[in-house]
């Protein structure tokens, strides 16, 4: 539900309807779409008994879900009513530098900002917007403040398929049900410094096992956002195969059937999953046990399978299911042989390269428009979630082994004392872009670097003084 | 804890094993570097850090024993039959070869140094000159995280500062590569900062001598 949208076709939009085929004309009418955000204290009742103080967007939780399409120029009005600095980063999406919404533009509380930007054409797919301040994200998103973003294409090979958002976060409340943050010397605060910080209960759009129907037959797109600060979801759905269409930067090229689909800190998956049960029959999704930890502060609740929603199938008479196209899009090749450097990115506990995050201190230089290959290797025993800001990257290969197919991504999830390589294109935007462990805590303490892409001519000059 | 009682238990006994040995080793090493001089080329610094690791049986539980022909030299655990069981926790010898994903290959030196000075794990903690033992003070890192408990630091750490980067020279530089990823040791949350106190294992440096147990020689 969007809050305060409008919609105009530009000038611009209008000339060109005498040149083009009705065709071609939703590709390219461009909409102007506001959005008013507000991020404030807010009292709501999330689990049973007293209510908890918590962060909202709009009042919302999680915030409302806003919903875009390829080409949308978009204008998001945010204003801070929190006690403390925040940003909105919209996560996965190309945008300006001063639209990231990265640590180094915070909104100072009672202030507002505007996040002016253009969805870029070929970005379908499914996005969220969090905060990300300095040392404070993961407190942050704690607190409540979360929500999920769909960027439509005009020709989406799927939108004859009913749709379900499922956001997937955890958290949890002490005694009095307010949000359990405790100290950071305490014994639970260093081992959610560790881990990152997990919930015993699991939220599915901010409730406890909700129910999706479908009907026996029936195929749905779920859209499935993992918007916790740590926990990892092993999907399955007992009976069901499912077929996994698109991640983070949108639709694959054609779905790979899988009986389950690891899910880590702020990816997302896009998944068909076909009603092949019959009417009145009951299943629930799971998360099946999924050891990421190390040894030393592994929970002895990790192989603990949690159940996320219940999937109802209706009583009604079985549907004839919507086929599936073999080709859903297009997905572009990034030519290895243009990367112009390769960048490694060693990754222990808390650290990349080992060093921590400095804002004056730029990691990796590079052109706008160079396309570059990163090299992640992870010397610790827990998985690192690695995203990066500004571009989506196409993963080349895990622990040396190649990637089946080619997909769009800005997070990898970078296993215990693994690797993984992908090639990325600094196309669009120039800036400083953070690249990040996607492990709230983690990225808190510093497990963060900047990509500084640089647009002027003398861009050689300032990257080779840089790389000294 | 009644499992952290044990573990102490039986990690003094191994400790006090290990440092006779290193104790001895480090005797053997001060007189024999007497006549190094500052400028030493390169290899000869691998060469002593080479002696160092040899005679202060780091192969023992690293693999190869004292026998740098052996299989396995410093490959770390190879069989699980080499886990060292610590009160309820599994802990594990680490491949100390040059390796990049599964050695010290993207460990430099200094992360060395400051495992065997400060007992610093080289994951987890920055690479940094570290000038002070106090937490938070000097780059040592406010929650340090240790070594497993099997690693006896404690002694080694009181070699010269020049022996200890002889041994990460050696093993940097002297070792080939071997891939062997070992799984990494269990241990308590607090990775083991309660079993590295001054009053469990001494200040560093040594109390002045004659300390309460010695005597100046009559």
């Amino acid at each position: 539900m969007v809050l305060n949208r409008r919609a105009t076709p530009l000038r611009r939009g209008l000339v060109l309807v005498g040149f083009l085929s009705m065709w071609t004309l939703p590709a390219l009418a461009q909409r102007r779409v506001e959005v008013t955000l507000t991020a404030a204290p807010t009292r709501l009742s999330l689990v049973p008994g007293a209510p908890t103080e918590i962060f909202t967007y709009n009042g919302q939780f999680p915030g409302p879900a806003l919903e875009f399409r390829e080409g949308d120029r978009v204008t998001v009005h945010f204003r801070n009513d929190l006690p403390e600095p925040t940003t909105i980063h919209w996560h996965g999406l190309h945008l300006p530098f001063t639209s990231d919404g990265s640590p180094f533009h915070p909104v100072a509380p009672g202030e507002t900002y505007d996040y002016v930007f253009t969805i870029q054409p070929g970005t379908a797919g499914t996005y969220w917007y969090h905060p990300h301040p300095h040392h404070r994200t993961g407190y942050q998103i704690a607190k409540g403040l979360y929500g999920a973003v769909i960027v439509r294409a005009a020709d989406d090979p799927l939108k004859k398929l009913p749709e379900k958002l499922i956001v997937i976060s955890d958290n949890r409340f002490a005694a009095d049900n307010s949000i359990d943050l405790p100290a950071s010397l305490s014994e639970a605060g260093i081992v959610d410094r560790e881990n990152g910080r997990e919930g015993d209960i699991v939220f599915v759009n901010g409730a406890v096992m909700p129910t999706i129907r479908i009907r026996a037959g029936e195929v749905q797109r779920w859209r499935v956002i993992n918007a916790s600060a740590a926990r990892v979801y092993r999907l399955s759905l007992p009976g069901h195969k499912l077929l996994h269409v698109g991640s983070d930067g949108g639709l694959f090229e054609r779905a790979v059937e899988v009986d389950e689909i690891v899910v880590a800190n702020a990816e997302r998956v896009e998944l068909l999953v076909r009603g092949t049960g019959s009417p009145g029959d009951r299943v629930v999704l799971q998360a099946l046990p999924y050891d990421r930890y190390i040894p030393q502060t592994r929970p002895q609740t990790w192989n603990h399978t949690r159940d996320l929603l219940a999937l109802q199938y209706t009583k009604q008479r079985p549907v004839t299911a919507e086929p599936v196209p073999a080709l859903l899009r297009p997905v572009p090749v990034l030519d290895t042989t243009l990367s112009s450097a390769t960048r490694l990115m060693v990754l222990t506990q808390g650290m990349i390269n080992g060093q921590m995050m400095d804002h004056n201190r730029v990691d990796v230089a590079a052109k706008l428009g160079a396309t570059e290959i990163w090299e992640v290797e992870n010397l610790v025993g827990m998985d690192h979630p690695f995203h990066l800001h500004g571009f989506q990257f196409q993963v080349l290969d895990r622990n040396g082994v190649p990637e089946p197919f080619r997909a769009w991504k800005d997070v990898v999830n970078v296993p215990k004392h693994g690797s993984a390589r992908f090639i990325v294109r600094y196309a669009t935007f120039p800036g400083k872009w953070m690249f990040h462990c996607h492990i709230l805590d983690h990225e808190d303490h510093g497990m963060m670097g900047i990509l500084e892409v640089i647009e002027e001519r003398n861009a050689e000059a300032r990257i080779t003084k840089r790389s000294k | 804890m009644g499992s952290q009682r044990t573990m102490s238990t039986s990690a003094s006994l191994l400790l006090g094993l290990v440092v006779v040995a290193a104790l001895a080793g480090s005797l053997f090493v001060s007189l024999g570097a007497d006549d190094a001089s500052a400028s030493v080329a390169a290899d000869e610094q691998v060469m002593r850090g080479r002696a160092l690791v040899i005679h202060h049986a780091c192969g023992d539980c690293h693999g190869g024993f004292s026998n740098p022909n052996a299989d396995g030299w410093l490959a770390g655990m190879r069989d699980t039959a080499q886990e060292f069981k610590i009160g309820p926790f599994k802990t594990r010898p680490r491949n100390l070869t040059p390796d990049n994903m599964t050695g010290l290959g993207r460990f430099s030196e200094r992360q060395i140094f400051n495992a065997l000075r400060y007992g610093l794990r080289p994951g987890e903690t920055p690479d940094v000159a570290i000038t002070s033992t106090t937490p938070g003070q000097g780059n040592f890192p406010a929650h340090p995280k240790y070594l497993a408990v099997p690693m006896p630091w404690p002694a080694f750490r009181h070699m010269s500062d020049q022996e200890l980067r002889d041994i990460a020279a050696y093993l940097k530089r002297g070792v080939k590569p071997v891939s062997n990823r070992v799984m990494d040791s269990e241990g308590p949350p607090d990775f083991w900062a309660s079993e590295y106190t001054v009053e469990k294992i001494g200040p560093y440096p040594a109390a002045a001598f004659p300390a309460a147990h010695e005597r100046a020689a009559p």
